[in-house]
């Protein structure tokens, strides 16, 4: 989470300081910065950090919700690693993550490629295309999604034409996990629209010169596109990760509630919803929260880590 | 209209038509995927409720209008109106909330010099990585000590109070990216911070605005889980709930006026969608690009 | 170019501001009450799970209700099943939930642990609440440790429903004390001839277990433990399985890609195991025509079968306790709500109320039929405990079984993890 610091850090020393402004100016800022900030102090005490630091606790105990927490130590810790469910949940995820995150981004990169060349109905298909993503996790697309992946449904068809027949993928604890998987890439349209917002930025005098140098359009995306985007890519990246280990509402939906069929789409949070809220375990759930923020943080540095090597930041890029 | 100029002119139309032609074919492509699952969904609005689960077709057979015209005598003996009108309720405080909460904190962040500005980003953005499961239970036990569920209050309050730190960042590097001229030029005018936060840096900032309020918006109006865990009394449901009415693992559910309200339901979103969308892609512009 | 326009931006935003700040206003003004007014007007919550037509059914019998006791307002609040529990949950343990709600069996115990329940012999003795002229004993449904935490509104069991079409087609007959041989030779049969399977997926289904068990001199539970040991359900599961290799169970993973449907509904098979109250939803589901058909027995005699309940409770901790048994009262003993509930709940769990109501649609007769046939064979027993934790571990059950169904899991991994969950959900 230190990396993080770095975004912030920059802009603040580039900054000019006014010179005469003198000890009481700062104070005065300090007091402006603490006053804009005040809504967001409050609610980072009281809805977040109050909450956290509670559920941390509770990590540690064994709490039902009605009688007071008891303190156990580590047990929910070493409870969940043995936990084969707890196992399963993080095989699942980590393959959600795995495979729905690459391709997603893939997808809307494309997309982003395609629409933003200046085409008529431009602006039409752009809509279009983020419409999955206004729908949601709704109830009507868990029905639509059981009926696409369902056996002999439109996939299941287009599939046997390619001589593979798996009998649908809903019911197949094996294969669910796809049609999960194909959700989250037909919901393309946040990464695509922060594409769309990189590739505008993108000077065309560097595509123009690259042109006159006798660039193909491959050479150009490669030289140019990808490093200039890069720092969206990694912006796109870094979200998508996120979102993905958290993923809950489109797991539950697909899978009717159960998170199944056989816990094959039983996704992290769906097993700490059901731990918390169902079995009113909290003291287990909370310990499996804190452990998915542990790996979310930890991903999250590695990722930082791993932009020094390949995000080019361009600070004449505007 | 020289014949000398003629063929140059002509095989680059020829080659830009070309280009048009697969692009248009690639996009209809795209098109037909990505809205086949929609229109399976409005086909199924149409289809008798009993045909709706499993169903492969992608169309009825013989269209019916029952799911919608029952719609239009409620649910439960409540009106499906009064949970659009929550629904819009909370989704537009959403919206008033995280502009005004958003934008003041991130104004701070970018335009304002204070001690401990870069902790308070580091704890800022560790908020993003929180899954929202940890904080349920001890926010709810807070509410309900202030007495406040039931009502609107716990669904907004993080809104106004800026905790939805996505949106904070986002507003915070748009921020960044105004020319600083501009608040340089407020500064020497005699401008306190919040003059110059209300008369220059927010209309400025109008994109990355717009694009956290469609953001906030669809996520208000498609949220369940707050709603199911804090509102108690049928009136105050919101559409997200309100459809759940139609479902009973006891007896008979009624799919059909489900997935017709599922239909409704989007109307307003797409529509906040359509009439904001073209903000979105210079909302998103700074978000991130520059370090 | 962005400045040329600010004047536009500033007018929209503030006008912007203005607005939120007058809803926000707004909002803070509509916080409910808890209890007494000026006037001495009561106002007691009351929450249930159910589709629309109990809904609509509740709230007549509420606006009655109010009529007669007019100082005393309900407030009802109602959901689906699984949101309801959830719900129930999340304000009993923050101390606030509804003063009256709906229960069931399988919570008595959790909630009553958790001292959410009122023991409501007190109202009682007070006068304020009759415990008489409960029909066939259903009133113990509602009892744990000598306390009367829980009044029946309705009565129902474990009844199979069979496709009568699919049945007759196939030549099969459902009668009272067939064995399990008979039955899984009447799937072998429907298999055979109609080419679908014969029963959805028996051997996850935790209360069907339970009978075959009692049929056995045992039961699913006992008042703090599993009632079973992990070899007896190894080989139910063992079997279970092995009926959907061969097909007379249906595939699961075609049951599973019907749901929320019924697999019996959607035709993949001839039979389901099912409460008889649930029995509407085939009807209303599916294409054929459906009955209620009697249990398999192990000895030719006994089902193993017993009355359960939905009940009315109330809060231990509510306000005013006199008016929730009053209410709760009324909702039980009173004939004309009796009418207008008919057998939603079950068959009316008091003689005042099932004799003021006579069903007149084929699905409600057939569940009086049904329910008299039980009785009248007298294979009715007394309820199997359900401990603390009964919920979670029916979930398990259900789960766990389709696992097996799914050749995921052994049936002797299978039990041994039931065993492991229910043991901490008996903890919890």
């Amino acid at each position: 989470m230190t990396l993080v610091k770095e975004a912030p850090a920059r802009p603040a020393g580039k900054r000019s300081a006014a010179p005469a402004a003198g000890r009481r100016g700062r104070r005065r800022e300090n007091l402006a910065g603490y006053l804009f900030m005040s809504p967001w102090i409050a609610g980072f005490l009281l809805l977040t950090a109050g909450p956290m630091i509670a559920s941390l606790y509770y990590a540690f105990t064994r709490y039902n919700l009605f009688t007071p927490p008891e303190w156990v130590g580590f047990d929910n810790f070493t409870t969940m690693f043995q936990d084969p469910r707890w196992q399963k949940s993080v095989e699942v995820t980590l393959k959600y993550v795995v495979v729905a995150t690459p391709l997603k981004l893939l997808l809307a990169l494309g997309v982003a490629l395609l629409l933003a060349q200046k085409r008529r109905g431009q602006g039409l298909y752009r809509a279009a295309f983020y419409m999955p993503s206004l729908i949601g996790a709704s109830v009507s697309v868990g029905f639509v999604w059981r009926a696409l992946f369902s056996d002999d449904a439109i996939v299941d068809r287009g599939q046997k034409i390619f001589g593979l027949d798996v009998g649908g993928w809903i019911g197949n604890p094996d294969y669910v996990i796809y049609a999960l998987v194909a959700l989250s890439i037909w919901q393309f349209g946040a990464p695509m629209v922060i594409f769309l917002a990189g590739l505008k930025q993108v000077p065309q005098e560097l595509y123009e010169a690259a042109e006159v140098d006798g660039a193909g359009p491959l050479r150009r995306f490669w030289n140019i596109t990808l490093p200039m985007i890069s720092p969206v890519l990694f912006f796109n990246v870094l979200l998508e990760s996120i979102h993905a280990f958290q993923v809950f509402g489109s797991a539950y939906v697909v899978s009717d509630t159960r998170c199944g069929p056989a816990d094959a789409t039983l996704v992290y949070t769906c097993y700490l919803y059901q731990k918390g809220f169902k079995e009113a375990q909290m003291g287990f759930a909370s310990a499996m929260a804190w452990t998915l923020v542990v790996a979310v943080a930890l991903v999250t540095a590695v990722l930082f880590w791993s932009q020094k090597k390949w995000v080019h930041y361009e600070e004449a890029a505007k | 209209m020289t014949s000398a100029t003629t063929p140059v002119v002509h095989t680059a139309g020829e080659r830009r038509r070309f280009g048009s032609v697969v692009w248009h074919v690639g996009a209809l492509a795209i098109l037909a995927v990505v809205l086949y699952p929609v229109i399976w969904v409005v086909g199924a609005s149409f289809k008798p409720s009993k045909d709706i689960i499993a169903s492969l077709e992608l169309l009825p057979t013989e269209p019916v209008w029952a799911n919608f015209s029952g719609l239009a005598d409620g649910i439960s003996g409540i009106s499906i109106s009064s949970f659009f009108w929550n629904s819009l309720m909370y989704a537009v405080l959403a919206v008033a909330g995280v502009v005004l909460s958003s934008s003041l904190t991130a104004y701070a962040f970018a335009k304002i010099r204070f001690v401990g500005r870069n902790l308070l980003f580091t704890l800022m953005i560790g908020t993003l990585l929180l899954p929202y499961h940890v904080l349920l239970i001890p926010q709810y036990v807070l509410f309900r000590n202030l007495e406040l569920t039931d009502t609107l209050v716990p669904l907004v309050a993080g809104k106004f109070l800026a905790t939805e730190a996505f949106f904070v960042f986002l507003m915070v590097q748009f921020m960044r990216g105004l020319p600083r001229e501009l608040d340089e030029a407020a500064k020497l005018d005699g401008c306190g911070h919040f003059r110059t936060y209300w008369s220059i840096v927010l209309p400025l900032s109008r994109p990355a605005i717009i694009t956290s309020a469609i953001f906030t918006f669809i996520n208000a109006w498609n949220d369940f889980m707050g709603p199911l865990i804090y509102l108690n009394t049928p009136e105050k449901y919101t559409v997200s709930l309100g459809l759940m009415m139609f479902r009973d693992q006891e007896g008979i559910s009624n799919y059909g006026s489900m997935i017709a309200m599922s239909l409704v339901a989007l109307i307003p979103v797409i529509a906040f969608f359509m009439a904001f969308q073209r903000y979105l892609i210079d909302g998103m512009a700074t978000s991130g690009l520059k370090g | 170019m962005r400045t040329s326009r600010n004047v536009e931006r500033r007018t929209i935003l503030k006008a912007a501001g203005a607005t939120a700040a007058t809803l926000g206003l707004a909002a803070t003004t509509g916080c409910g009450g808890d209890g007494a007014s000026a006037d001495g007007t009561v106002t007691l919550r009351y929450a249930w799970w159910g589709g629309e037509p109990r809904t609509i059914a509740i709230k007549k019998t509420i606006a009655l209700f109010e009529k007669k006791y007019p100082k005393i307002k309900i407030k009802p609040e109602f959901t689906d099943y699984e949101a309801f529990w959830e719900k129930f949950q999340t304000q009993a343990s923050g101390g606030n939930p509804p003063d009256v709600f709906q229960n069931a069996v399988g919570f008595l115990r959790k909630y009553d642990k958790r001292g959410v329940l009122m023991d409501l012999k007190s109202q009682s003795d007070a006068g304020n609440l009759s415990l008489d002229n409960f029909r066939n004993g259903v009133l113990a449904n509602g009892q744990v440790d000598g306390k009367q935490i829980g009044i029946p509104v309705g009565a129902n069991t474990m009844a199979l429903v069979i496709d009568l079409k699919a049945f007759e087609k196939a030549g099969v007959e459902a009668k009272m004390g067939w064995t399990w041989d008979d039955y899984f030779d009447a799937l072998q049969t429907i298999q055979d001839k109609l080419k679908i399977a014969g029963d959805t997926g028996y051997f996850s289904i935790m209360y069907l277990y339970d009978l075959y068990l009692r049929q056995n001199g045992k039961a699913f539970f006992t008042d703090s433990d599993l009632g079973f040991t992990e070899d007896d359900l190894t080989q139910w599961w063992e079997d279970g399985y092995k009926r959907v290799r061969s097909g007379l169970v249906a595939d699961p993973k075609k049951v599973e890609q019907v749901k929320p449907k019924s697999a019996l509904s959607a035709g993949l098979a001839a039979s389901e195991f099912t409460w008889d109250n649930f029995s509407i939803r085939y009807e209303g589901e599916g294409e054929s025509d459906y009955g209620l058909a009697p249990i398999p027995t192990t000895d030719g005699k006994q089902t193993g079968q017993y009355l359960g309940s939905l009940m009315l409770s109330a809060f231990s901790g509510t306000k005013h306790p006199k008016e929730v048994a009053q209410f709760i009262d009324f909702m039980v003993h009173d004939p004309e709500v009796g009418k207008i509930m008919g057998y939603d709940r079950g068959i009316l769990a008091t003689t005042e109320q099932y004799e003021a109501f006579t069903p007149t649609d084929d699905n409600n007769k057939g569940v009086k039929a049904y329910e008299e046939e039980v009785a009248e064979a007298g294979v009715l027993g007394k309820i199997t405990p359900h401990p603390s934790g009964a919920d979670v571990i029916e979930a398990a059950f259900l789960r766990i079984g389709g696992e097996v169904a799914q050749g995921k899991a052994k049936p002797a991994d299978a039990a041994k993890t039931l065993f492991s969950e229910a043991k901490a959900a008996f903890a919890g």
